[in-house]
């Protein structure tokens, strides 16, 4: 017996001994692979090195740059009929975006600037589903097949110090907050639905014609827009991945196209002025736009009897909205802070009033069901503001928390969704917590970041779910990216903004190459 | 050739490696060393060293010395630590640059990036502009940066507003990004005074320096460097930008550590330089990561020319070398600026590099400066002085090489241990003339 249990100790450490001995060689390989893989990579440069290089040297006063971009987001499982949904699809994406950027220097402070880009999103073709035919209506949402989103920008700039001008098709950002505060002046292709990030808007955003001009005096600068040209969000279309399974797929009543704001109707046309001022550790600016809201609210016409059956006749309105904003931030450092000692930390603030937001009101659209005359929406002012602070702790990590807040102001129940307003009900609260930091041990290429996004809403609804998501990110090579994420949607009942897609937690993976 | 043949060959050759070996050896071991200890400093360099401690201070600045800046010889620790400190990572003075940079994994991984930098210092420029002439609290120069290099960062931007600081007041600078992605310009968190910035091997106040009030100095001694920086084999040639003459080509053989027209080279090549220790006063940098400094500094100018840091538990942690050149002549000794500075961070031997190329001192106007120095002029998105380079490194293999280690030089105050595999890449790399990657020690170019 002892001899056995001894050849057992001597065998399981020969075995040991073995295992190390493969798992350093192993090892080793590995690390070597990884070094000439790195050492490849580095130079890994294609178009950069054989058409970007090339081209701006024959044309000395061309800047030319691009990008390639591959997403794919695959739900964790498919659930089949969800709500008005048959979510018999796994992906919610195999997107690719390339774009092409050209900037023609003409002469001192006068330059020309294109961005056109291409989109074909294998969804609808690279898997089997009955439950996704959005493309069979808008072909957008596969590819970019026309003129419009084909030619993103394009536009003249001409800058002297104190004066800019920009003429042409454009997209512009107010605000400095994550989300959309006082973000107002862009359309967004929202296709993506509440997957939809701040990171994302660059390429989401729909840029329009528009005179944009800005004057600096010293600490102060004042922008002035003039639109007109007119770009409205869209939304995730129905059949689409993202579409909603609380929205019915059918109706009886009768739905015109939208009534539009038209580019040669001078009344139909956008202003904004934006003022900037900074004073010392504080920076502040004010807003004001008298702009269309990009979501039109339905608008009963009439109520006709088809088939004995009284319909209602609707078209979707945009509506005008005046918004006037604030924004603002702060920086300090304080001392002496336990564990950390001096902590690096910036406020933000945020802040947009909208006077005259239509919404679609269920009271007044079931008496006009009922036989009286309303066209079924009312009128009332909205408020969303943001407060942030971002911390810069050791280890280069970054943690911040941003309150972001959605009111109707005189809020009634029977009011639907409307622009900068609460979630279905008086008021919406998300205390967004982020956190990132990038991996020591991978030389900085690694890195997380998590992002937690709980919905509150009052005084009726309470809890409106939790919407997670969990990044790991990549360097390959300082032109190529790449990244893995999860997003989940949790704990929110099926009618809240984020428990509706309680089956749509999703794995992604995001591969980049710039050029 | 038959076997037997083959065996005498290899015979005759391992006993003349062996004779060449020993006689190197007896040569390396009668060469005087380099470095001397203050007992042992030459008479010449006692006569500039005054080694009191304690000096009187000033009337109005109670932490700085009494008398006035740039002091005059006999120098003490304190003020040879004061007149390094005229020469940070950035010359203070206003001017235009481009910054190329990059840093090296020890697999071969490489990350570059450019950027050009226009910096406005009002006033009377350099170090005593900065003491006298600025209050605690107060923007003493303004830097903003435009990204060319890599094509992700494109017409990102930034601007540093780096304050005057004392024990009062110590926020270092304000902060703005503008990103391009996001189309925003946004106020940041000022960085971590001793923390590396992501992907590289430098401090932020390894670029914006360290108030020399912040440090006890104390020095060592004298040494004699015949070179800083290193290029490789493989690079052989480099193609600067040099304002009125364009891109010039020079033989990387040929840069030497204090530019073309430094007055003080001795025959050999080399440079008299100030070793001094720096430690950093717990008062002034509580719970910094770093203990202290060792630095060498060119005898005439203070110029520091290697810096090495070490933690609190002794370890080295990162060596800094660098290559000064005279970039605004009008300021005589006080005018050299950091052309060339390569950062050797050993905790995780990884090589980062910066490169000053296009210097060109400016005048801004009144008018330029109002516009071109706020948070909203990157919004702009203009790039207002297109200035290129040719500095930035093709491959890995092309890569700075690992700093000198000098582990022989005064042992009392400096370990310079490595861990094995590090030491193991050192030693390869001191053999094959170029970097030595994770690949089991293969000294080919990659």
């Amino acid at each position: 017996m002892k001899a056995a249990t001894t050849t057992s100790k001597v065998g399981l450490v020969l075995l040991l001994s073995a295992l190390i001995v493969a798992h350093s060689a192993f090892a080793g390989t590995v690390g070597n692979m990884f070094s000439k893989f790195d050492r490849t990579m580095a130079t890994f440069d294609p178009i950069g090195k054989h058409i970007r290089q090339p081209i701006e040297r024959a044309i000395p006063r061309l800047q030319f740059r691009g990008f390639f971009r591959q997403w794919t987001d695959v739900l964790v499982d498919r659930h089949g009929d969800t709500g008005f949904r048959n979510q018999d699809f796994r992906f919610l994406q195999l997107q690719n975006l390339f774009e092409l950027e050209t900037n023609y220097h003409i002469t001192e402070g006068l330059d020309v600037k294109g961005v056109a880009h291409m989109l074909y999103d294998g969804a609808y073709d690279w898997q089997d589903s009955d439950g996704l035919f959005a493309d069979d209506f808008d072909r957008t949402a596969e590819i970019y097949h026309t003129g419009e989103r084909v030619l993103r920008e394009l536009y003249v700039s001409y800058r002297r110090p104190r004066f800019d001008l920009k003429v042409g098709k454009q997209q512009v950002a107010w605000g400095k907050m994550d989300g959309q505060f006082i973000d107002i002046v862009s359309g967004m292709d929202r296709r993506e639905s509440v997957q939809l990030e701040t990171e994302d808007y660059e390429w989401r955003r729909l840029p329009t014609w528009m005179a944009n001009t800005t004057f600096h005096f010293g600490r102060t600068s004042v922008q002035l827009l003039y639109i007109f040209d007119f770009e409205e969000d869209r939304q995730a279309l129905p059949d689409s991945p993202w579409a909603s399974p609380l929205a019915p797929t059918t109706t009886t009543d009768i739905l015109l196209p939208a009534r539009r704001p038209r580019t040669g109707h001078f009344s139909d046309h956008e202003y904004g002025i934006r003022v900037d001022r900074s004073a010392g550790a504080l920076t502040y600016g004010f807003i004001y736009m008298y702009a269309w809201d990009k979501n039109p609210v339905d608008h009963i016409l009439d109520t006709p009897l088809v088939g004995g059956e009284r319909v209602l006749r609707i078209e979707p309105r945009h509506e005008r909205l005046h918004h006037a904003g604030i924004t603002a931030d702060y920086a300090t450092t304080f001392q002496n802070i336990p564990v950390v000692g001096s902590l690096p930390t910036v406020f933000r603030v945020e802040a947009l009033y909208t006077n005259g937001v239509r919404f679609a009101d269920s009271k007044k659209r079931a008496a006009a069901r009922a036989g009286s005359t309303t066209n079924g929406t009312s009128k009332r002012d909205t408020l969303r503001a943001a407060f942030a602070s971002e911390f810069g702790l050791p280890g280069r990590t970054t943690v911040i928390f941003q309150a972001s807040w959605y009111q109707t102001l005189d809020h009634k129940e029977s009011l639907g969704a409307g622009f900068g307003g609460g979630f279905g009900d008086e008021w919406s609260f998300i205390p967004v917590a982020f956190f990132s930091r990038p991996f020591a041990f991978t030389r900085d290429r690694l890195s997380v970041e998590f992002t937690a996004f709980p919905l509150i809403n009052g005084p009726d609804t309470g809890w409106g779910g939790l919407k997670t998501k969990l990044r790991l990110s990549y360097k390959f090579s300082q032109f190529i990216k790449g990244n893995v994420s999860y997003n989940g949607y949790d704990t929110g009942d099926s009618n809240d903004v984020y428990g509706q897609y309680n089956k749509w937690d999703n794995f992604g993976a995001e591969l980049s190459y710039e050029f | 050739m038959n076997s037997e043949a083959r065996a005498s060959s290899a015979r005759w050759l391992i006993c003349v490696l062996v004779a060449l070996t020993s006689v190197m050896a007896t040569h390396a071991a009668d060469q005087e060393p380099t470095w001397r200890s203050i007992e042992n400093m030459s008479a010449e360099d006692r006569s500039l060293y005054d080694p009191s401690r304690s000096t009187p201070r000033d009337g109005s600045i109670p932490y700085i010395p009494a008398e006035p800046y740039p002091f005059e010889a006999p120098y003490t620790s304190e003020e040879m630590g004061y007149r390094s400190a005229e020469f940070a990572h950035v010359s203070r003075w206003s001017a235009t640059l481009i910054d190329v940079f990059g840093v090296v994994t020890s697999s071969g991984y490489i990350n570059q990036g450019a950027s050009i930098l226009l910096a406005a210092t009002p006033g009377r420029q350099g170090l005593a502009g900065y003491i006298h002439d600025t209050t605690p609290g107060e923007v003493y120069t303004r830097w903003t940066f435009y990204d060319t290099f890599p094509p992700e960062s494109e017409g990102a931007q930034q601007l540093w507003t780096p304050f005057r600081t004392d024990k009062d007041f110590r926020t270092k600078m304000d902060y703005f990004i503008y990103s391009p992605q996001l189309r925003r310009v946004r106020r940041q968190p000022e960085p971590r005074r001793d923390q590396r910035f992501p992907d590289n091997s430098q401090t932020f106040d390894d670029v914006i320096g360290r108030d020399p009030w912040e440090l006890e100095w104390q020095l060592l001694g004298t040494d004699v460097l015949f070179e800083t920086l290193r290029f490789p084999i493989t690079r052989p040639t480099i193609t600067l930008n040099v304002p009125g003459q364009g891109f010039v080509e020079r033989q990387t053989a040929n840069l030497k550590p204090m530019g073309d027209n430094f007055e003080h080279y001795g025959p050999d090549g080399g440079i008299k330089c100030w070793v001094i220790k720096a430690t950093m006063k717990p008062n002034w940098l509580p719970g910094y990561k770093e203990r202290n400094l060792v630095l060498w500094l060119e005898q005439t100018t203070f110029y520091p020319l290697r810096i090495e840091k070490y933690g609190h538990d002794g370890r080295l942690m990162l060596i800094e070398e660098r290559m000064g050149k005279k970039e605004n002549p009008t300021l005589g000794d006080f005018g050299y600026a950091a052309f060339g500075s390569v950062y050797w961070n050993l905790d995780h031997d990884l090589v980062s590099y910066s490169f000053h190329d296009a210097h060109n001192i400016r005048n801004w106007t009144e008018e330029q400066a109002d516009m071109l120095f706020t948070a909203e002029f990157m919004r702009r998105q203009w790039l207002f002085e297109p200035i290129k380079s040719q500095t930035r490194i093709d491959s890995p293999d092309k890569f700075f090489l690992r700093s000198h280690l000098y582990s022989d030089k005064f042992p009392s105050d400096r370990n310079v241990a490595l861990p094995a595999e590090i030491d193991a890449r050192y030693r390869a790399q001191e053999t094959a003339g170029h970097l030595i990657f994770e690949t089991g020690g293969d000294a080919a170019p990659q």
